[in-house]
């Protein structure tokens, strides 16, 4: 994989999303004439809005690109990113269907039972069926071969124990898709497994874990003693490493990774226009366009080879890093071309509210989906294998 | 014959043996890089897909050729052929500014203006400088933008033989020459009047030019320091097997990846005439932004080696250097691209970057 490699081509959308582009945009532009709040950063890890994912559900926008035969609406994955990067652009509260639309719907359809299709998939695509993401521990953040959850077999199925850590929404969700240690093995790598666990069961307890804002959207999600059916196994028993690692490539390199600012800039915009804009402001604005550009270049490379069935993970990464640097560089660049201080206090959605949302969110972004340092380890190795 | 085996033909032409002191004799190295492209049926007809144009100015950087290819076939031929002058067949090169444009045939019956004002053809007499003119001493000739004797910009077509040059360099030893026009009389049909908008359209390209001989070199950059870092064993390791390394290197791969992914869909927009500006723009200020960064990377990881001519690394690093500032650097390009999101009332960043 030399650097012509990782470049996987200029990306013309086909001309069918542009229609479809200007669909998302009308929906929204009647979405903020009806006073929902839009316009927020990072909306798809806090924005909760189960009544804003059904409307998007209706017009078939979840789940879009899960065959018909499931209730998905059978579109490619590059019109499925046309929509998603409109909604996060826009700012949309998201975040309720957003790890069932990525991960849990693809992830049951590529691996699971045609039983667990048929339960899963057409709620999800209904926005009616919400997932977390049972993957990190207190002592498995970038290193997930390390989890300590375990599944044990019984009589019917399964028993997990253990405790999951930083999962999203579990006090909210209604599934989660949790990776425990099915068997000891030399290989590491080995001996994992993927469940899916109801998170109202009654030997799951959800702790909240506040984030630095005060927000709750993480939590520490105890398995004591969880009875599973076997129908619960996702994919095989000892390929958990495998299937996890396939979603990674997805995970990484989509418009989430470097959109969960933009809604700052555009409000930033917004101010200049109204105060004026000095050759130094435009060309900071500049800069930002134009990096912001350029990344949204190369994430469409990787739909693109995704979509086409290829490799993509080593571009998935480097997609990350580039990607949600920006996130946290955009937020200081608006802080230096219109100084204004941050206030969370604010009225919501005004440019300093907005703005310390931004601040408080930032050191998330180049954490989550995988540390940036060990991302920038595979993007090293990956290049040095192929050379 | 397809555009894709155009490509490989001419992409291996300019991986074949180069002059051996190209440096010495600039000139006669391009001339022989256009009869090797001849030769091999591989030089790039008018009507060549533009992605193609863009793929092969990447390749040149990538490979340090000697010769104006970017500036022949993303900017000169492109420029004459919209004005409607006669596109020749050797290496051209551009460049603009003020000069002093006369009309050759007054009309002395005209009654608009004063004497001067109108010419009974559009032949016209040039004196002035035109200063850093890529490659001048190795084209046949160059397609030159300036104000015309009535007002409104003008193209010529001037021979570099009619004009004297005074030979300068770029950081790399390129040629950027000085050309002293002196009363040169340029006839009727080398001379056309055009639109602004088309000397707009000269600064894009020019920027897209730059930018894809950037990508190129940055794609140099990165081969050459990962090579260096898989093999220079230090402490009993590869360099590579060092934490602080990777975090570099991933940087490096970086900011390459994304001027590659930039000049890629601007080549793709050249296309389509309502994006192919703005891409343009966007290419060329990524382009120009991120050699800072590549060669500040490339030259830590690959040690005093790479400081000397004992390695090939400076012929990518001095041309970045160079490149990223000739045709405007990424301020230039900033403040349009910033001028063009912020103009108007209406939220324009994001249908900007979306193309719709």
């Amino acid at each position: 994989m030399t650097l012509s490699t990782l470049i996987t081509g200029a990306v013309q959308l086909p001309p069918e999303t542009r229609r479809l582009r200007q669909e998302v945009r009308d929906f929204l532009d009647a979405e903020r004439a009806a006073g929902t709040i839009l316009g927020r950063p990072d909306s798809w890890l806090t924005g909760w809005d189960p009544a804003f994912t059904r409307r998007l559900a209706e017009r078939g926008w979840v789940g879009m690109a899960l065959p018909r035969t499931y209730g998905g609406g059978g579109r490619g994955n590059l019109e499925r990113y046309v929509v998603i990067e409109e909604l996060l652009a826009a700012g949309a509260p998201v975040s309720a269907h957003w790890v069932a639309d990525r991960q849990a719907g693809p992830s049951i359809l590529r691996h699971g039972t045609e039983e667990q299709r048929r339960r899963f998939l057409p709620r999800i695509a209904a926005g009616e069926c919400f997932f977390s993401i049972g993957m990190s521990e207190q002592n498995s953040g970038s290193d997930l071969a390390s989890v300590q959850t375990r599944a044990e077999r019984t009589d019917g199925g399964w028993r997990l124990t253990g405790t999951k850590m930083w999962t999203g929404g579990a006090h909210i969700n209604d599934y989660a898709i949790v990776l425990a240690r099915t068997e000891e093995a030399e290989d590491r790598h080995a001996g994992l497994s993927q469940f899916i666990v109801d998170l109202r069961d009654p030997h799951v307890r959800v702790e909240p874990i506040r984030l630095l804002s005060g927000e709750h959207t993480f939590n520490y999600f105890h398995l004591e003693g969880v009875e599973l059916a076997a129908d619960a196994l996702l994919g095989r028993p000892g390929d958990g490493w495998q299937q996890v690692t396939g979603e990674l490539a997805l995970e990484r390199s989509g418009p989430e990774r470097f959109l969960s600012t933009l809604p700052l800039l555009i409000a930033l915009v917004r101010q200049l226009q109204r105060t004026g804009c000095s050759p130094d402001q435009h060309a900071r604005v500049g800069r930002l366009t134009a990096r912001l550009s350029s990344i949204r270049q190369l994430s469409l490379g990787v739909a693109a080879a995704l979509e086409a069935g290829r490799p993509a993970d080593v571009q998935a990464a480097l997609v990350k890093d580039l990607g949600t640097r920006f996130e946290g560089e955009l937020v200081n660049e608006v802080r230096e071309i219109l100084p204004v201080a941050a206030r969370f206090d604010a009225t919501r959605g005004s440019f300093p509210e907005l703005l310390a949302a931004a601040i408080l969110h930032s050191p998330g972004y180049t954490l989550r989906g995988g540390t940036n340092e060990i991302l920038r380890g595979i993007i090293t190795r990956g290049l040095e294998l192929s050379s | 014959m397809s555009a894709e085996s155009l490509f490989t033909r001419a992409a291996a032409v300019l991986a074949g043996p180069h002059e051996s002191n190209a440096r010495e004799w600039p000139a006669e190295s391009a001339r022989s890089v256009w009869r090797a492209l001849r030769d091999a049926d591989a030089l790039p007809p008018l009507d060549t897909d533009p992605a193609v144009l863009v793929a092969l100015a990447c390749e040149a950087g990538y490979r340090s050729t000697w010769a104006p290819l970017a500036e022949t076939l993303l900017v000169a031929r492109p420029l004459l052929a919209a004005a409607g002058l006669a596109v020749p067949d050797g290496p051209l090169t551009v460049a603009s500014g003020p000069l002093d444009v006369r009309f050759t045939h007054v009309n002395t019956d005209s009654k608009v203006g004063p004497l001067g004002a109108c010419g009974t053809d559009d032949a016209v007499r040039v004196s002035g400088t035109l200063s850093r003119v890529p490659w001048a001493r190795a084209a046949d000739a160059v397609a030159v933008l300036t104000e015309g004797p009535s007002g409104g910009p003008v193209l010529l077509l001037l021979e570099t033989a009619e004009c004297r040059q005074v030979e300068g360099v770029n950081l790399a030893g390129e040629p950027r020459d000085e050309l002293v026009l002196v009363d040169v009389a340029v006839p009727a049909e080398r001379v056309r009047r055009v639109p602004a908008a088309l000397v707009r359209e000269a600064e894009w390209r020019s920027g897209l030019a730059r930018a894809a001989l950037i990508a190129g070199a940055a794609r140099g950059c990165v081969e050459l320091t990962v090579a260096h870092t898989a093999s220079r064993v230090q402490f009993g390791r590869p360099l590579s097997h060092f934490q602080a390394v990777k975090q570099e290197e991933a940087k490096l791969v970086e900011e390459a990846a994304l001027i590659a992914a930039a000049v890629e869909a601007a080549g793709t927009a050249l296309a389509d005439p309502d994006a192919a500006e703005f891409a343009g723009w966007i290419a060329a200020a990524q382009a120009s932004a991120s050699v800072a960064e590549i060669t500040r990377i490339a030259h830590q990881l690959q040690g005093a080696i790479g400081f000397t001519e004992l390695s090939p690394l400076h012929l990518s690093t001095t041309r970045l250097w160079s490149w990223r500032d000739e045709d405007g650097d990424e301020q230039v390009w900033y403040r349009r691209v910033g001028r063009r999101v912020v103009e108007g009332d209406s939220d324009r960043l994001w249908p900007l970057v979306t193309g719709s």
